[in-house]
């Protein structure tokens, strides 16, 4: 008999672990700001030191509160926009405990110091064959999904879904092939790998997959979450459907080649690092051709912005990705590079693109799609959200704006050099000059996170009084 | 061929996939069939569960 509603089940899974999860990996990012101000703050346990709390911090947000986004949201639009219930429900089940499972060995496996040293990729070998494993059945839940569809059309969500499983896919076979040490004769610490690469060759493939995380995970996922969630909140549809497919392509065509833009002054060639460069500025063009498209998916419908805190995040995400989009290609150029690279400023476009536009939109869509998934109108409380998003905002702004003028600080001081060719200042001189700005991060994060403490309470409340919706019906007249 | 000739002949290939690409994305021909693409998302009405799963 075929399915007449949608499985929200699995959705609901993923939508209440990603509030868990961002709360789990923002309180780790609070503990490292406090260890840069205070060191001594964890007692010197080596489980707490922040080179281990670190790759936890960055796993836990993207990852985990990332990740998890998006298997609930991916799942939640495939199956609206495809008008079908999900292909494969058991394997789509494993997802959720498998992707689960992942988030807690890493949990484990980092603090004690078990690592690749792969940035973004520090889990070993083990791990990473769960990860492949967990992957490749998202893949066919959702290309199954897509394949078994009744509206002739595939929306363009979808089409940002499908580059983001595929790409990381890829991604991660490419970057995570390494040799277990174990094949080595070693039995001593069997979970440990070493890279298949060497030298300048791994470093490459490093950060052609780093950044294609970036692009393809934290952003081609989430402009799929953007191109559903502005119209469905706005109440209209996106302001140019053909920009967006134009703006797909373009991504497609441009991202994969602008990693080397994390190499520059290194042993990479000359012509790469430059490659890497031109490739950068070019991603300028689609990045703001998108935030475009959605902001002007509300002309017509402003006034909607001064009442409806929900369509509040999104946009303000959309303003930040635009923002960290122009920033990141500006930071790519050589000249600007050789002052950027190293400093807090790298930390502050990082998150500005990673709280102001990832968890921003993310939040936004989690208000949207928590309450219909557990039978709710809205969430418990709007003015609630409306804390929630000042809190957000002011604890970018401060965040970005302390790091930025530390890490400009940071660059001049350090090629500071005497008539002599001496150096003017001495790194703990550059050190104790960052103190008070790590001060004003922490103060933006800690905003942040207590924005994060409201949302984790209005969901709990929304969920308490709702009932867990598993019958929302599949429209029965299908549009050709 | 030596790489570089392959390169090039790479790189104008896919610059003339991305020009098609566009030309495709915003010929009049197809105006209206991605007007309809862009409704999609709004096919069921009302999608508030709160309503929908009552009529059960």
């Amino acid at each position: 008999m075929e399915a007449t509603t949608y499985n929200y089940k699995v959705v609901r899974q993923f939508a209440i672990m990603t509030v868990v999860w961002g709360i789990v990996g923002m309180l780790v990012g609070l503990i490292l700001a406090s260890q840069l101000i205070w060191p001594d703050l964890t007692f010197g346990i080596e489980w707490l030191s922040y080179g281990r709390l670190r790759p936890l911090h960055t796993n836990a947000v993207i990852f985990a509160f990332g990740g998890s986004a998006m298997f609930a949201v991916s799942y939640y639009i495939v199956q609206r926009t495809c008008q079908v219930r999900l292909w494969a429900e058991k394997l789509a089940e494993f997802t959720f405990w498998g992707w689960t499972a992942v988030i807690v060995l890493a949990a484990v496996t980092l603090p004690l110091g078990i690592t690749t040293s792969k940035e973004y990729a520090e889990l070993e070998w083990p791990i990473d064959l769960l990860i492949t494993v967990v992957w490749v059945s998202y893949a066919l839940v959702f290309f199954g999904t897509i394949i078994k569809r009744k509206t002739k059309h595939i929306y363009v969500s979808n089409w940002f879904f499908g580059a983001y499983i595929l790409v990381i896919a890829l991604l991660h076979l490419v970057n995570s092939a390494e040799l277990p040490w174990i094949l080595g004769g070693s039995t001593s610490a069997w979970y440990k790998s070493y890279s298949a690469y060497a030298g300048v060759q791994d470093a490459m493939v490093q950060w052609w997959y780093g950044h294609n995380a970036v692009g393809f995970f934290l952003t081609t996922a989430f402009l799929g979450m953007m191109y559903y969630f502005i119209p469905k909140q706005a109440g209209r549809p996106i302001y140019s459907y053909r920009l967006s497919v134009v703006h797909f392509w373009s991504l497609n065509f441009i991202y994969m080649w602008a990693g080397p833009h994390h190499l520059q002054y290194t042993a990479l060639p000359d012509w790469a690092q430059s490659l890497g460069m031109v490739f950068s500025l070019m991603l300028l063009a689609p990045s703001w051709g998108g935030m475009m498209n959605g902001i002007m998916t509300l002309s017509g419908a402003w006034h909607k912005l001064r009442t409806d805190p929900i369509l509040k995040f999104m946009v303000t995400a959309l303003s930040f990705y635009g923002m960290s989009t122009f920033e990141g290609p500006m930071m790519s150029i050589k000249t600007v590079n050789a002052l950027s690279h190293y400093t807090e400023w790298t930390i502050g476009h990082v998150h500005s693109g990673a709280l102001g536009w990832v968890a921003m939109i993310t939040i936004g869509s989690m208000y949207y799609l928590i309450p219909r998934l557990f039978g709710r109108e809205s969430m418990y409380s709007t003015k609630l959200i409306e804390w929630h998003f000042w809190f957000s905002t002011i604890g970018v702004v401060l965040y970005i704006a302390s790091m930025w003028i530390a890490g400009v600080a940071q660059g001049l001081m350090w090629r500071a050099a005497n008539p002599d060719g001496t150096l003017t200042y001495s790194f703990a001189q550059v050190v104790a000059t960052m103190h008070p700005f790590y001060g004003i991060r922490l103060a933006g994060g800690a905003l942040f996170f207590g924005g994060m403490l409201m949302m984790a309470y209005n969901v709990w409340q929304t969920v308490r009084a709702g009932r867990v919706v598993n019958d929302a019906p599949i429209p029965q007249a299908v549009h050709a | 061929m030596d790489s570089g000739t392959l390169s090039g002949i790479i790189t104008v290939a896919f610059i003339v996939v991305f020009i098609g690409i566009v030309w495709w994305a915003f010929s009049t021909r197809n105006k209206q069939r991605f007007e309809e693409d862009a409704r999609l998302p709004f096919e069921d009405d009302d999608d508030l569960p709160a309503k929908q799963g009552d009529k059960q």
